[in-house]
């Protein structure tokens, strides 16, 4: 299992530095930092004093090695569009996207994991019928038109949360939903299938025979197996939330990482988009990892290999 | 011709759907809840991008000028309704030669910390600019006309400049903010300028909180001098939030979360004006749109835009007219020459080029083009009027491929010089001189000069350092009557812009796209 974890945590950084390596050159041909960080109507004395001040220069190749060397000792820079430490900017921003995604997380379990199983355990029942009904109209809806529809119904309307920002937890009950509505229909329909397939098995059959029945056979003997691949599609969803939860947190304003990465992209902060995809990789990989030990954990015949 | 003009398609989108929920709206009165609180003291405005440090000195961002003129004055500003530039923290000053500028502060002005300004505050803030190690945000520029500054009398300073520079008076208006004589002891630059630290301004209001990329909130000093223009304003405190999104602005807009939406497109405006709640404001700025032509033929030697009559049947081909009418609007006018009428200096005797498409295909044909040729236009913002654009190029037989990128990657095309032809505007810095335009586009060191034109960059430089207002006026009319004869650019148009507000609201919508918010006041109506 050591081994196991270690090759992947090799694969995570080589992936990680292709990636930033790949966004760095990007940045370099393909925008003039400079003039971006100096502003649009920006006079050529700016921006020539902002390239000689930070260095845009040089060589692409010495700027990527200076910026690896010092990310590798821990240091992730200075945002140039900030003016802060990007190590501050990213853990300031981090709490929001960590509680969004997390709450969006919590809608995503609360309503796929309920509807997937009423839907299995009735199957082609209107029960049925509801819960796949739900999970095509969730799929059509972008997420940007149905938090405009929220913001519309339940902040302009009937003014029950506020339209924008993140400084209460009323703040997070609307794009918390946006966020795991956009997650049920994959998640319900994995519990579904994965549920009557594992109502089919003979070890169900078995359980039945041992008098399960009811919530026990379902939660106790049923879902455990059923659980497996939902384990892996929550570890990808949690992923996609903390770092791709960019339109939901601009069309709520919140200040989480997502609107951090847009801007920063924007505004050519190449620090901290550099650091954020290094954080994003390494979140996606540790997340997928985590999701195959928890399966091991769930099901001994993968410790077995 | 009906059309409309680009905006995001959330923007669009919630605009429809709050208009298509218009009864609903009514009926759930919004407005009145919209209103609630507005003839309390406090101001709410959402800025579209956030601010990253409340101190001028070192922000480059539009809405820090905005801010700045709230908790800052400089020793001059620019008066609202001439745009010309005017004493304020100066009593008086006087141009002792064409290089050195003597100027006398009042003695009235106290810091927000109670402390009153000296002389020894202003030589002290500009030699922090001057200052290579300070990075402050303007300081290259600074650094590129003043040389020295001295404390002459107990409250003159004088101020040594490298070479005749008549836009002394507009930088230290809009760029170099008053500090306290040692503000920034200790400090190497200010690597952590977004750091919450307090603003020492001599502004109207002061800074009373700070979150970077959420909110900034400003109260009024009371013991503001009275001597200034911005003295007395009306509101106690002013919030401005940070909402990226247009959409959700309106929506904070008709939830009563803020009461101001600034830089709105005409057609969002058009939507939301009509519902209850809101209250529509529209007005000119100083910010033109054009289109530059690779005279010089950088991004290709052997470019057709080198050639003049092709210039000019570019001119004749684009319908500037009916583009400025139907998609720009409200307050917006198509520009003769290379600056805004509005801006000091911009006349000329140079010709105009009226929409007759006839002519410019006879000017291809002349230029040895009788079957057109293939080109890319670049542009990095108002997509539909580049698309307009389009259309009447290929009205008169050319291939067009628009190129529509994000301003960082047009800003590299355009800085190497790669593009042959590109649609952009400027702003001008909200200065209303013709040499904030002509100085960024026809110098002979700027990435946008397109023309390689020697002789125009020479007058353009010489307009620059003379300050003889007359001398000036006949300096610009020759740069841009050359401009004009030798088509470098399209000019287009300039701007107009838009306010949404809470009703009850009174606010002057600025000249040079630059709001005042010392202005602004709640009616008793």
């Amino acid at each position: 299992m050591l081994n196991y974890v270690m090759k992947r945590g090799l694969m995570a950084l080589l992936v990680a530095l292709t990636v930033s390596f790949g966004t760095f050159a990007l940045f370099h041909f393909a925008t003039d930092p400079a003039q971006t960080i100096a502003g649009e109507d920006a006079p050529q004395e700016m921006v020539d004093d902002i390239r000689e001040q930070y260095g845009f220069d040089r060589p692409v190749s010495v700027q990527y090695l200076d910026w690896l060397g010092s990310t590798l000792q821990g240091d992730f820079g200075q945002s140039y569009f900030w003016k802060q430490p990007v190590v501050d900017l990213i853990q300031e921003h981090a709490k929001v996207t960590v509680l969004l995604a997390l709450a969006g997380l919590s809608v995503t379990i609360l309503i796929a994991l309920p509807l997937g199983i009423s839907a299995a355990l009735k199957p082609n029942s209107w029960v049925d019928r509801f819960a796949l009904s739900t999970a095509v109209s969730a799929q059509a809806i972008p997420n940007f038109w149905l938090g405009l529809m929220l913001i519309i119904l339940f902040a302009v309307m009937f003014p029950i949360f506020p339209v924008s920002g993140d400084a209460t937890w009323k703040h997070y009950v609307l794009p918390a939903f946006v966020l795991g509505a956009s997650s049920v229909p994959a998640v319900m329909r994995l519990t579904r299938t994965g549920l009557l397939d594992v109502l089919s098995s003979d070890y169900i059959r078995t359980a039945k025979a041992k008098g399960f029945m009811g919530y026990r056979l379902i939660l106790q003997q049923a879902m455990r197996n059923a659980l497996l691949p939902i384990v892996s599609v929550l570890a990808v969803q949690l992923g996609h939330k903390l770092g791709g939860s960019v339109v939901t947190e601009s069309v709520f304003s919140m200040n989480g990482l997502g609107r951090l990465a847009v801007e920063s992209i924007f505004n050519s902060d190449i620090p901290t988009v550099q650091s954020l995809i290094l954080i994003f990789v390494l979140t996606f990989v540790l997340l997928t990892l985590a999701a195959d030990l928890i399966n091991a954990w769930l099901d001994p015949r993968i410790r077995m290999g | 011709m009906q059309t409309r003009t680009p905006v995001p398609l959330s923007t669009r989108l919630l605009s429809v759907l709050v208009a298509s929920f218009l009864p609903l709206v009514a009926s759930a009165d919004t407005s009145a809840d919209a209103s609630e609180g507005k003839s309390g003291d406090t101001l709410v405005v959402a800025f579209e991008k956030p601010l990253t440090t409340v101190d001028r000195l070192y922000s480059i961002q539009r809405e820090g000028l905005i801010l700045s003129r709230l908790t800052d004055d400089g020793l001059f500003y620019v008066n609202p309704d001439t745009l010309e530039f005017e004493p304020l923290a100066a009593e008086s000053y006087r141009w002792v030669n064409s290089t050195q500028l003597e100027v006398t502060v009042r003695d009235d002005v106290v810091f927000h910390d109670g402390s009153p300004m000296t002389a020894d505050d202003v030589v002290y803030t500009f030699e922090w600019v001057l200052d290579e190690d300070s990075d402050t945000s303007r300081g290259a520029v600074i650094q590129s006309w003043l040389e020295s500054v001295e404390k002459v009398g107990n409250r003159t300073v004088r101020f040594n400049l490298h070479l005749p520079y008549p836009m002394a008076l507009r930088d230290m208006a809009i760029s170099i903010p008053v500090r306290k004589k040692g503000t920034y002891d200790g400090a190497e630059g200010m690597d952590n300028a977004a750091e919450d630290r307090p603003l020492n301004g001599i502004g109207p209001y002061r800074i009373k909180e700070f979150s970077a990329g959420r909110e900034i909130v400003v109260e009024r000093f009371e013991d503001y001098y009275q001597a200034s223009p911005k003295a007395n304003p009306a509101i106690e405190t002013m919030v401005f939030r940070v909402i990226p999104d247009q959409g959700t602005q309106q929506a904070e807009l008709l939830s009563g979360g803020i009461d101001m939406m600034m830089g709105v497109p005409p057609d969002v405006a058009d939507n939301i004006s009509h519902l209850p709640g809101v209250v529509r404001r529209e007005g000119n700025d100083i910010r033109i749109g054009y289109i530059t032509l690779d005279a010089a033929g950088h991004s290709n030697p052997d470019s057709p835009f080198t050639k003049l009559k092709v210039r000019q049947a570019i001119n004749h081909a684009i319908n500037r007219e009916e583009i400025t009418r139907y998609l720009v609007r409200g307050s917006a006018e198509v520009v003769p020459y290379a600056c805004h009428p509005r801006q000091f200096g911009c006349n000329s005797d140079g010709p105009t080029y009226p929409y007759n498409p006839e002519k410019a295909k006879q000017l291809l044909e002349e230029a040895g083009y009788p079957d057109g040729f293939s080109f890319k236009l670049w542009a990095y913002r108002e997509k539909i009027i580049a698309e307009a654009v389009v259309s009447d190029l290929k009205a008169i037989g050319l291939d067009v491929d628009l190129r529509f990128v994000k301003l960082n990657v047009f800003a590299k095309v355009r800085n190497d010089k790669d593009m042959e032809a590109f649609f952009a505007s400027y702003g001008s810095g909200g200065t209303a001189d013709a040499s904030a335009s002509t100085g960024v586009h026809f110098a002979a060191n700027s990435a946008r000069n397109y023309t390689d034109d020697k002789e125009l960059a020479e007058t353009v430089l010489a307009a620059e350092r003379t300050i003889d207002p007359d001398e000036r006026k006949r300096l610009y009319n020759k740069a841009l009557t050359r401009i004009a004869e030798q088509a470098y650019w399209v000019p287009m148009f300039s701007y107009s812009q838009n306010y949404l507000l809470s009703p009850g609201l009174e606010f002057e919508v600025p000249k040079d796209g630059v709001p005042r918010f010392w202005q602004a006041s709640w009616s008793d109506k």
